[in-house]
């Protein structure tokens, strides 16, 4: 059995928001990235069947989610006349399908991946996921989204001082999980 | 304790319940007043502060956003329908 299996219900709640601020930072544009995101879970959905359960969910989307940032640069700088796009079936029987669909979900890290690890963003949203996720949910609330202890409190049905409990729970997680993974 | 010394003086838990209030800017300004003092004294809860406020300013240089919402439920809906599109057609 395969160390990793796909769950595509839970695509959304699990890593749009690190899918988002990992596009974000290289295409510059909200309405850009949301496209890229939307791309690559459709394609990702049609490839599921090449997910062979070697790398984890997020490291495969990760994958398909690159082939499309170099895609789209691609395709601008073919329509300033600088490169052509050129799409290359693999073999006769793949015809139609294109590349990212074909993506096989790597085990090993390469020296790339590595870097991407010291992306502070991504980071912080690793250690974030492994917290409690409802400490972890409420802190993005309050930190990330900035809202209001009242709005937040009537979110989750708990009140201010649940909510500084569990934002000094998730900060000193948070802070303890960041120092051994980036200070 | 007596009446007084109550006000100016808190424990650590108290101590670090208005730290992340004022990583927050909602400390009032005897919280911070009380912070101030306590932390003058307290060694654990002068680390853990400025562990607090570490954190905050690296949240601060990450500049991260979250997704939209209404987004969020858009591309839950697409998933959905088309997985399921995927599976019968297996």
């Amino acid at each position: 059995m395969p160390a990793n299996t796909l769950d595509p219900n839970k695509w959304v709640d699990k890593y749009s928001d690190y899918l988002f601020n990992y596009t974000i930072v290289r295409v510059n544009n909200r309405e850009i990235a949301n496209d890229l995101i939307s791309e690559t879970f459709l394609a990702a959905l049609k490839s599921a069947k090449n997910f062979k359960g070697e790398a984890s969910e997020r490291t495969w989307l990760i994958s398909i989610l690159k082939r499309k940032i170099i895609d789209y640069y691609r395709k601008i700088n073919s329509r300033k006349g600088q490169a052509e796009v050129k799409i290359n079936y693999s073999d006769d029987y793949n015809e139609g399908e294109w590349l990212e669909e074909q993506v096989a979900d790597q085990f090993d890290r390469t020296a790339e991946d590595e870097m991407e690890n010291n992306e502070l963003g991504l980071a912080i949203l690793d250690c974030l996921d492994s917290i409690n996720e409802k400490h972890a949910e409420i802190f993005k609330r309050k930190t990330i989204d900035g809202a209001d202890t009242e709005a937040i409190c009537n979110e989750f049905n708990i009140t201010p001082s649940n909510l500084w409990v569990i934002i000094h729970r998730a900060r000193t997680a948070l802070a303890a999980c960041l120092e051994k993974n980036w200070f | 304790m007596s009446k007084n010394r109550k006000l100016f003086f808190i424990d650590c838990s108290e101590a670090a319940e208005c730290c992340d209030k004022s990583q927050y800017d909602e400390a009032n300004f005897l919280e911070k007043a009380k912070l101030m003092l306590h932390l003058a004294f307290c060694k654990t809860c002068k680390k853990f502060s400025d562990r607090n406020s570490r954190l905050t300013h690296l949240m601060k240089e990450a500049r991260l956003e979250t997704c939209p919402e209404e987004k969020k439920k858009q591309w839950r809906e697409e998933i959905k329908k088309e997985y399921a599109e995927e599976r019968t057609s297996r």
